[in-house]
């Protein structure tokens, strides 16, 4: 009866594809002509931290000759605007303002050598698309999110929450906001494998309470009558119909939610006040500490970002020294807080912790050397006059950082290198988006070549299923 | 039992080969396809097996000639390098390049792998282009001919005719069939008591002469098959183009459907919308520009042909090629057009070719504009009979809930019933490409105005027989149109960019309303499966999913719309009894009164004296109902 009951380390054949949207060539199936061996999952729980925006990897975990303000310094002789601090680790050196994550990156891995793929021209929304699905838009078909594909292979780890939530990102109201929806979905899984989104993390349990101005015992009265007006129903037969039996099972699913005891996870004034403030640093430090609640519930798959608007937060395009003395103040604390807390609960080990961003910066190339991107400074200067010169204002995809916390991956690791003069590029260890993923999904324990049949062909989780996952960024074999 | 397991227990030994390590690099598809077929494929495979040995599909050159994992050990390999004459592979001609042994011996070692349901063997049904004229079983009968057809079909299989749909239920059905929206009081009040014999087909001419219902509800379909939304990716840097204003009259004006499709292919600057597609800022794969992009939609879209494999290379799944995509891509490309594998350029440019080249050729070097037209013309024309099968197939779809041939978009599979399909491409034509008319003889047979068969499971398309019409899902659309119906809480201005006319003098004042066609996706809309339109979209989804029905069951937009809903029932009949509004409330959602054991559970959800909160609570228990969301 249950969907999700996938057999997860077993040779995965012939399943049926309950529940899911049918797409022009009928609903995605699991492919059984090439049986794929799932490799074990060294984690339950993945936590995507999403850096929205481009978050430049030499003002935050790969910092570089320092430059300090001083008017007329050219700027090319710039390569990061803050000083190099110390973390807990001897090898690692992170930036100024990230001082909590310098001393538990003895619990994480960071990865410097992140290179994403240089399309020719920046649109962060495309590149975010890429980043979340694993494939450069426009595509064929509606590509699912990587929390999708978690969802869809592993199913939700516990059956009452959604497997894929979504916090921090507004969908509406916003710049780029129809780009932003076009990977924030479940593709051609349906929505039953798409992204349960709540973008303000205050706001969360609204979600999960009767509508606004119901009362509890209305809305249990109100579902006690529907029921015995759907008993009543004069559907006969019909009531063996696959839509019939999936709409009636998917609203006892949603019924269920409203009013599981999980309900609690997704409501943060249920937090003592010192532990919410600890989080609080704004919405994103609150959805760490949301996102903290979800794992302690058992979800599957969250992501919390900093949320992508155009030319805000970490998409500097002026002003970014400013700019990211601000957001390094607003993650650091929380996501220190969110892994030792974790960790403290016993979580850490069966919960990979990802820190991402769709590309880095760099104060003066865009793109990587010789790319064909356009400019896109808003504050150009050949010397520095004002602090709004002052930044790595232009979209750098030739390295970047991400971390990697528990879930089975190394601890106190350094992986990857960059060049220690401009261009910044990878000189170790290059790792795509495709063995990024791959290496997320080994964790969760899916093949990166797990495949869907759709309209007829192997759609993979890993771009034509050729993902490699890092094997040296975990702990064992 | 025993013997089962021990079968599995085999399985897995004999191919460790594709456990956890991901490939290294050589990649089926690219690599190894294109060495078999240049060196083997003639006498080895699709019929042809000399020395017996098949290389069609994994287990066949298991068989014989090769051993996963060990190369060295692999017949082929020793016949591919081997310098004996008796010996050698292929026995003449060109021997395999020392890179392409490389590639196979690599292949070989890392196991093996296959595309998955990839075989060299054709598949044995081929899809008619020629337009065909099936002969009605009994030409001199007064039946139906799409149920001389169905008759046939069910009598040769012994299956039992279904039942005839009652008043009430087909009614409804047929409102939402055909405008899309349920039939108001009056309606049914006028419907249900008559007893002329030709009620039915007088009400499905009625329904499709109601221009702008008619254009208002199909205009989801087509702005989903064309890929046309008033919002969307793409228009930010303006990539991308509508077509709504020209759309929406074309269906007001049922435009012919070989004219429509010609003013798409070759268009005005009105609806090049579609033939444009949707241009990203920045490289993008060689197999998505837009000259691609192109090729995919008019395949996809007016012939159920997939041509997204073919444009990156030949297909594995049918018989499209690489030259076919590029082909039709040249058609609208304004420079030569190089043609890419697998993202590579191979040197070659695309010449311009029409998937069907048996109904023509298209000049390569006329002008861009003259080569759209002769596309269009070969596109819609009589001799074309992909062209109708395909659109007939797709309404036949929407009206009955399960294609002819299905999915919907692989036109190249064999449909249940050659004579049917056929016979309804042929009327289409017959016709004028007049969509309405189609309709209406589709509405108007036994088939379609039988009773609704339970399918607990789908099956596979060839498993599939039909035995009478399915339950349909209320689309985004229609679930949003209909509350707003219900409760008078319609928006008050359309969104689409269309001339669009006030409603005919016929419309009850209930139906007079703006449509969810007509505006803006909402959440709510997009979370019941209204689509991005980034791709073309031809069938929604059937199921309701856990999401979708949280969204309902306590999302704000529904909740809000079901309360002032509620105010503006109780403003309308302010001294109403409780029972007074279930009757209400169910006659206009459900069409029929409640059963007395429904009216007193949704007497006690409206209380003695109704307030707004338990009208609210009604309204939502009754569209929540699957009676109400699914079409019967």
């Amino acid at each position: 009866m249950n969907n999700y009951n996938l057999s997860r380390r077993d040779f995965l054949r012939g399943m049926s594809a309950a529940s899911l949207a049918t797409i022009a060539g009928g609903p995605p199936r699991l492919l059984s002509a090439e049986p794929v061996k799932h490799p074990a999952a060294t984690a339950d729980t993945c936590i995507l931290l999403w850096m929205a925006g481009g978050m430049a990897a030499p003002d935050t975990f790969d910092p570089k000759r320092y430059q300090p303000f001083e008017v007329g310094v050219p700027v090319e002789k710039i390569l990061s605007t803050f000083p190099t601090i110390d973390t807990v680790v001897d090898n690692i050196k992170f930036t100024e303002g990230l001082e909590n994550i310098g001393k538990v990156i003895d619990r994480g891995a960071l990865i410097r050598s992140h290179v994403v793929a240089d399309l020719g021209n920046i649109l962060h929304s495309r590149h975010q698309y890429h980043w979340h699905t694993g494939y450069v838009p426009p595509q064929t078909v509606a590509c699912p999110h990587i929390g999708s594909w978690i969802a869809r292979v592993r199913g939700p780890n516990n059956p009452v929450l959604p497997p894929f939530i979504n916090i921090g990102q507004r969908l509406e109201g916003n710049g780029e906001q129809e780009e932003l929806k076009a990977f924030t979905t479940g593709g051609f899984f349906g929505t039953e494998f798409g992204p349960f989104n709540l973008p303000f993390p205050t706001d969360a349990a609204d979600a999960v309470r009767p509508p606004k101005g119901m009362t509890p015992e209305r809305f249990k009265e109100r579902q006690a009558k529907y029921q015995e007006l759907l008993k009543r129903s004069p559907v006969g037969e019909l009531a063996s119909d696959h839509h019939h039996e999936s709409m009636v099972r998917s609203i006892d699913n949603a019924y269920r939610l409203l009013n599981a005891k999980e309900r609690d996870s997704f409501d943060l004034s249920k937090e003592p006040k010192e532990v919410f403030d600890k989080y609080n640093t704004g919405r994103f430090g609150l959805g760490c500490l949301l996102a903290r609640r979800l794992t302690e519930a058992g979800a599957r798959f969250i992501e919390v970002t900093t949320e992508y608007v155009p030319f805000l937060h970490w998409d500097t395009h002026e002003n970014g020294h400013t700019t990211y003395a601000r957001m390094k103040k607003e993650i650091d604390r929380p996501i220190a807080q969110l892994i030792l807390d974790l960790e403290q609960r016993g979580l850490l080990d069966r919960t990979l912790v990802v820190l991402a961003t769709e590309f880095s910066r760099d104060m003066m190339i865009e793109g990587i050397p010789g790319s064909t991107a356009r400019d896109q400074s808003r504050a150009p200067a050949q010397k520095l006059g004002e602090m709004k010169h002052y930044g790595l204002h232009r979209h750098f995809t030739g390295s970047g950082s991400v971390l990697m916390f528990g879930g089975g991956t190394k601890k106190g690791f350094l992986y990857g290198e960059t060049a220690a003069e401009r261009p910044l590029l990878t000189t170790k260890n290059p790792v795509s988006i495709k063995d990024l993923h791959a290496t997320i999904f080994q964790a969760m324990g899916i093949h990166a070549r797990t495949a869907f049949d759709v309209e007829k062909r192997p759609f993979y989780a890993t771009e034509d299923g050729k993902g490699v996952p890092v094997k040296e960024l975990f702990a064992k074999g | 039992m025993p013997v089962r397991l021990l079968v599995i227990f085999a399985a897995t030994i004999a191919f460790p080969v594709v456990a956890a390590d991901p490939p290294k690099g050589v990649d089926f598809a690219h690599d190894v396809v294109p060495i078999l077929k240049t060196h083997c494929a003639k006498c080895h495979t699709n019929g042809t097996y000399k020395g017996s040995l098949s290389m069609d599909t994994r287990a066949d050159v298991l068989k014989k000639a090769m051993v996963p994992g060990k190369a060295a050990m692999s017949a082929m390999i020793k016949r591919v390098t081997s310098t004996d004459a008796d010996e050698r592979m292929p026995p003449e001609g060109k021997r395999l390049t020392e890179k392409e042994v490389q590639v196979l011996m690599k292949w070989i070692d890392e196991g093996v792998t296959w595309e998955p349901g990839f075989s060299f063997k054709a598949k044995t049904y081929i899809a008619s282009v020629k337009p065909r004229r099936p002969k009605l079983p009994h030409p001199n009968e007064p039946v139906h001919p799409i149920d001389q057809f169905v008759d046939a079909y069910f009598a040769d299989r012994k299956i039992t005719t279904p039942a005839r749909l009652e008043d009430d239920a087909f009614v409804r059905r047929v409102y939402l069939d055909l405008i899309g929206v349920l039939p108001t009081q009056s309606e049914l009040s006028a419907f249900l008591p008559d007893s002329a014999p030709g009620k039915r087909d007088n009400l499905i001419r009625r329904l499709l002469d109601d221009k702008r219902a008619y254009a208002d509800h199909w205009l989801a379909l087509w702005n989903d098959l064309l890929r046309n939304e008033y919002k969307g990716t793409g228009y930010i840097d303006g990539g991308r183009k509508q077509i709504t204003a020209w759309l929406y009259k074309s269906l007001l004006d049922n435009k012919p459907y070989d004219v429509f499709v010609r003013e798409l292919v070759s268009p005005t600057p009105d609806s090049e919308g579609f033939v444009k597609g949707i241009k990203w800022r920045g490289e993008v794969n060689a197999s998505q520009v837009v000259e691609l992009q192109f090729a995919q939609n008019i395949g996809q879209v007016f012939f159920g042909a997939n041509l997204k494999c073919a444009s990156c290379h030949d297909s594995f799944i049918d018989h499209w090629k690489l030259d076919d995509a590029y082909g039709l891509a040249a058609v609208i490309a304004d420079k030569p057009l190089a043609i890419h594998r697998c993202d590579k350029p191979t040197g070659k440019t695309a010449a311009t070719k029409f998937l069907f080249p048996e109904l023509g050729t298209i000049d390569p070097n006329a002008a861009k504009a003259k080569r759209l037209e002769r596309l269009a013309e070969l596109t819609t024309s009589p001799e074309n009979g992909r062209f109708a099968r395909t659109i007939a197939n797709r309404i036949w779809h929407r009206l009955m809930g399960h294609g002819l041939v299905h999915p919907v978009d692989l036109m190249g599979d064999k449909p249940w019933s050659d004579d049917l399909l056929d016979y309804l491409a042929t009327y289409l034509v017959d016709n004028k490409y007049d969509l309405k008319k189609l309709m209406e003889h589709i509405t108007t047979s036994a088939a379609y105005q039988s009773k609704a068969v339970a399918i607990a499971k789908e099956v596979p398309n060839d498993e599939y027989v039909f035995r009478g019409p399915e339950i349909k899902r209320l689309t985004a659309e229609q679930f949003v149109d209909a509350v707003w119906m219900l409760t008078g809480t319609a928006p008050a201005k359309p969104q689409a960019a269309a001339a669009i006319p006030p409603f005919g003098g016929a419309t009850p004042k209930e139906r007079q309303f703006v449509r969810a066609t007509l505006v803006d996706a909402d959440p709510l809309m997009r979370s019941l499966g209204r689509p991005n339109r980034e791709q073309v979209v031809t069938v929604r989804p059937e199921q309701l999913s856990t999401l979708q029905a949280l969204d309902l069951a306590n999302g704000q937009i529904l909740a809000a719309t079901l309360t002032r809903g509620a105010e503006n029932l109780l403003k309308a009949s302010p001294k109403a009894s409780a029972d007074e509004l279930v009757e209400h409330v169910f006659i206009r959602a459900l069409g029929r009164k409640p059963a007395a054991d429904e009216l007193v559970a949704a007497h006690g959800l409206v209380g003695e004296k109704p307030t707004t909160d338990g009208v609210a609570d009604l309204l939502w228990s009754v569209v929540m109902l699957p009676e109400f969301q699914l079409v019967r």
